[in-house]
């Protein structure tokens, strides 16, 4: 019988979900739904247009539907070849994070009796005292430093102004604030929140292969016959990548998953060889796989010839503390990089003691857990992926932990084609768009170029049109030393945009607290919530986020993808691009050069920081015509371009495409297509070269660049151009302890995380009043033995205690996460639960990236 | 006012076991897919359960393997009837 009484909206906008549904998931749908929503053409007055995802790596597109200037709904993407129409349960807050009720409005200086002051409260200043305000704290910082560099050569340069990016910022962002920095302000202390998350993944790709990032990609997750996650739960972070993962899974004969983590989470539901491991002994069932390959004779002995060069790394390297620390007097080697020829006889013997037998008992994975991993990754007709995300980056090893799986795939030769692939996921949208290709590291500069070597600093200066000499050519300093440098009172002026470091950068009442409100420290946070950061700043900017502004993302398949302004931002807001820029407008180049560097380019005397680096001929080339149109003749802003009266975005990137893709560029293979095309795709995956993009790098008929920089290649065979020999790294590392282990007094292991509960808890809109104190209702994650032991009830308030702070939180033994016995799990991205007063901010020496994933705690009834 | 429309794949053959446990939950329906372990669902708020909390409970449904979004409208008017 027809339901004939009149449809309401309600019921209209349910049979289209039912319909996009069914139809990503070909299912069918009973015949009264679909004529329902066949009643009702599509909503005319909704706007639909793409945007990539700003939550994880992934790089799902999403139609954003808007409609009186109000984002009101999305669906995922059914052209995108990432998430094939899928949206996974964090994309429901995409439209609802642009409109929580703390949204920041209007700049909010610190102030006393009408005047800046650093223990005043915070008032509502124009963008204008703002900037005055700010510029005069850079200013005289900048000046220190110019004082303090007199006589010096570039090489040994330091600056007490620094900038903390993110891997969230657009791609131009991260380039414009990378100009500023280090050719305007010629800093180099620039790093991202990247640098948390996959700093140890670059480190290891650096070594192995000579350039950055994955060279397979997401078509990998079709073709695997094995899975092997190690330190990744992709059923809660990469939902859509588990989701695909999961389909073929369930539909390819003999398919088998394999999930290591030091609890059980989700991803266990699906695991064929489900294993816990002790936390640190990864690098030990690493090298046992290499070992048991080694001697079951399975490895790929023309692969290893032809492809593969045996080196051994520096070892007792220390744990990236403070240099006074008992760990770092201990070490005999401490952040000594330097890895030695070595061969495959010498590396055979240094895998050898990685025994079955003493690795199990290590680790305290049974051995035929073990054994069942080693075969899947030996046996030759298999194709073997696998994921790794914080278990591996946020390590103290994490470089070698990321290197010692490259040895594995290396020595059977599962690289770089359909289903063989080594693969770093990441956690952010642009951590490699953003932070890694343009190079927002203390370190770098764009497209793999570094500070420390004068031919990449000369191509830069070509490029942005500087005197010779300009570029600081002395490593910056990375995230957590920032922090330090802060509290010793040696970096004056602290921007941070687009990220939560206060929250988020480890040991925070030692270290991040006492940095930040420092007397002698002026920080400024752009954001568009009043975060744990924001109130612990000086100085809060309000932010546009996400489709408020034309944006472009790179992803972890090396997928570039573009969006265009969907929206205005509340009050004053303004992007981090408009903010960057204009701030530049507040110093002449007198402010920040010194004379003699000024007279070497006479042009550029009296002249703003903005007129140098902005309007300098390139970035302002392209007209804006007032609007951006799509395609379909739909119209959009652009608040940047309407202010500085050019194309802003376009200019950017195709100033920026000067460094991976002109005909003289020193590092090939990160080229892109130009501006437009990315606009009217779904993406492409670098090197793009003549319009096409590429799947699987380093491979023969997949790779172009390959039979140019090898004309003798084979058809199909591999060349690893990112090293002039075009041969990968295989390096040994051994096993070693982690910086702080369970002992007597502190008996537990503390792993900090996240859980989806994290977006599900609005931890974007829900506030802390003031940051010491945070409301104590975190959750632990806890075995029921350990909990019985300490005479804790499921949900009981228990205090979990460090060397370094304590916090309160409840108890939980029954959730979705299982410790073992020994280890409890706590997430950390809630501004409730300061997680980071309990951890230690002990590095990775080689990476600098902090080890959130290991210290020693004890939990106590309250 | 919120909408959502889900797919939610369920363990070889479970299709049929899970879709009663969704439907029991505030504001799920469970429309086509129970053959193919794939369900098509809809999620809404409802007086006792806003459509996030419910979306967040799906995954530990058991035999549920994982539970995407694919659809979401959350503007305000969605009580106005169309025609």
């Amino acid at each position: 019988m027809t339901d004939t009484r009149p449809m309401s909206r309600r019921d209209f906008i349910k049979s289209q979900a039912a319909v996009a549904a069914a139809s990503v998931a070909g299912v069918t749908l009973p015949a009264s739904l679909l004529a329902k929503a066949q009643d009702q053409a599509a909503d005319p007055d909704i706007r639909w247009d793409k945007a990539p995802c700003r939550f994880c790596g992934t790089g799902c597109s999403v139609l954003v539907g808007s409609k009186d200037g109000r984002v009101i709904a999305s669906q995922g993407d059914p052209d995108a070849p990432v998430n094939r129409g899928l949206n996974c349960i964090k994309g429901y807050f995409l439209p609802k994070i642009l409109y929580g009720q703390d949204r920041l409005t209007q700049p909010l200086l610190r102030k006393w009796n009408g005047k800046y002051d650093k223990d005043g409260d915070f008032e509502a200043v124009s963008w204008d005292e703002a900037f005055d305000v700010m510029a005069e704290h850079w200013k005289r910082a900048l000046k220190r430093s110019m004082e303090e560099n007199k006589g010096k050569s570039v090489d040994e340069m330091t600056s007490r102004v620094g900038m903390f990016g993110s891997g969230q910022w657009t791609v131009w962002e991260g380039y414009a604030a990378s100009k500023l920095l280090k050719a305007g302000m010629r800093s180099n202390n620039l790093d991202p929140n990247a640098r948390h998350c996959m700093a140890s993944a670059v480190g290891a790709f650096i070594r192995a292969f000579g350039i950055d990032e994955p060279m397979g990609c997401y078509d990998d997750l079709e073709h695997a016959d094995v899975f092997v996650l190690w330190g990744a739960n992709m059923a809660e972070m990469h939902p859509i990548l588990w989701s695909r993962l999961t389909d073929t899974r369930l539909s390819k004969p003999g398919c088998e998953v394999h999930v290591l983590s030091t609890f059980e989470h989700r991803c266990y539901e699906l695991a064929d060889n489900p294993i816990i491991f002790a936390p640190q002994t990864d690098l030990a069932i690493l090298n046992y796989i290499a070992n048991h390959i080694i001697q079951t004779e399975a490895y790929d002995k023309d692969f290893i010839d032809k492809h593969v060069q045996f080196e051994t790394a520096t070892t007792d390297i220390g744990y990236g503390l403070r240099p006074d620390h008992p760990l770092e007097q201990q070490a005999a080697n401490p952040g000594v990089g330097a890895k030695h020829p070595s061969s495959f006889e010498a590396f055979a013997r240094q895998v050898e003691p990685y025994t079955l037998e003493y690795v199990s008992e290590l680790s305290g994975v049974p051995k035929e857990n073990l054994l069942r991993l080693a075969r899947a990754y030996a046996d030759p007709k298999k194709k073997v992926s696998s994921y790794w995300t914080m278990g591996f980056n946020q390590h103290t090893r994490g470089v070698w932990v990321n290197g010692n799986l490259y040895n594995v795939h290396l020595l059977m030769g599962k690289i770089s084609e359909p289903g063989n692939s080594p693969f770093s996921l990441t956690g952010q949208p642009s951590a490699c768009g953003t932070a890694r290709e343009v190079g927002t590291f203390a370190h770098r500069l764009p497209a793999d170029l570094v500070v420390k070597k004068p031919e990449h600093r000369a191509f830069s200066e070509q490029v942005w049109k500087l005197p010779e000499g300009t570029l600081n050519g002395k490593v910056g300093y990375h995230a957590v030393l920032m922090h330090r440098m802060m509290k010793d009172g040696l970096m004056n002026c602290y921007w941070q945009l687009c990220n939560n470091n206060m929250q988020a950068a480890p040991n925070l009442n030692e270290e991040s607290y006492p940095g930040w409100r420092n007397p002698d420290v002026f920080v400024t946070v752009s954001d568009p919530y009043p975060t744990v950061s924001a109130q612990a700043a000086d100085l809060v900017l309000p932010t546009s986020m996400w489709v408020e502004k034309e944006g472009a993302y790179g992803n972890a398949e090396r997928r570039t993808q573009f969006w265009r302004e969907q929206t205005d931002a509340p009050g004053e807001s303004k992007s981090d691009l408009w903010q960057i820029m204009e701030f530049s407008k507040r110093f002449t180049v007198e402010d920040v050069w010194p004379p003699a560097l000024i007279e070497t380019a006479p042009e550029y005397a009296g002249k703003t920081l903005y007129e140098i680096l902005f309007a300098n001929g390139e970035v302002d080339r392209f007209p804006y015509e007032g609007k951006v149109m799509d395609a379909r003749g739909n119209a959009y802003r652009n608040h940047e371009s309407e202010h500085f009266g050019y194309y802003v975005q376009k200019g950017l990137f195709e100033e920026y495409r000067k460094f991976n893709s002109g005909p003289d560029i020193i590092k090939k293979g990160h080229e892109m297509a130009p501006f437009q095309a990315y606009h009217e795709s779904r993406g492409l995956r670098w090197p793009v070269i003549d319009g096409k993009e590429t799947l699987w790098r380093f491979r023969e008929g997949y790779d172009p660049h390959v039979a140019a920089f090898n004309p003798e290649v084979e058809k199909g065979d591999v060349y690893f151009y990112g090293n002039a020999n075009g041969r990968a790294n295989i390096i040994f590392a051994p096993y070693e302890p982690a910086a702080e282990s369970p002992d007597a007094e502190y008996d537990l292991w503390l792993c900090t995380g996240r859980v989806l509960e994290h977006w599900h808890s609005g931890s974007m809109t829900r506030r802390v009043p003031e940051l010491y104190r945070a409301v104590p209702d975190a959750v632990i994650y806890m075995s029921k033995d350990d909990a019985k032991a300490r005479r804790l009830r499921d949900g009981q308030m228990a205090l979990i205690k460090t060397r370094r702070g304590q916090i309160k939180a409840r108890v939980e033994t029954r959730g979705r996460n299982r410790p073992p016995n020994g280890l409890v799990f706590v997430p950390w991205f809630d501004a409730n639960r300061l997680v980071n007063k309990l951890t230690l901010d002990a590095t990775d020496p080689l990476s600098k990236e902090t080890d959130y994933k290991k210290c020693a705690c004890r939990v106590e009834r309250v | 006012m919120n909408i959502c429309g889900c797919v939610v794949h369920t363990h070889p053959g479970a299709g049929a076991d899970v879709a009663p446990r969704l439907a029991a939950l505030p504001g799920v329906e469970v429309h086509a897919g129970t053959e193919a372990d794939k369900l098509v669902i809809t999620v809404e708020d409802t007086g006792e359960s806003l459509a996030a909390d419910t979306l967040g409970s799906l995954s530990r449904v058991p035999g549920v393997i994982n539970a995407v979004l694919v659809y979401h409208y959350g503007g305000d008017e969605a009580a106005i009837p169309v025609a």
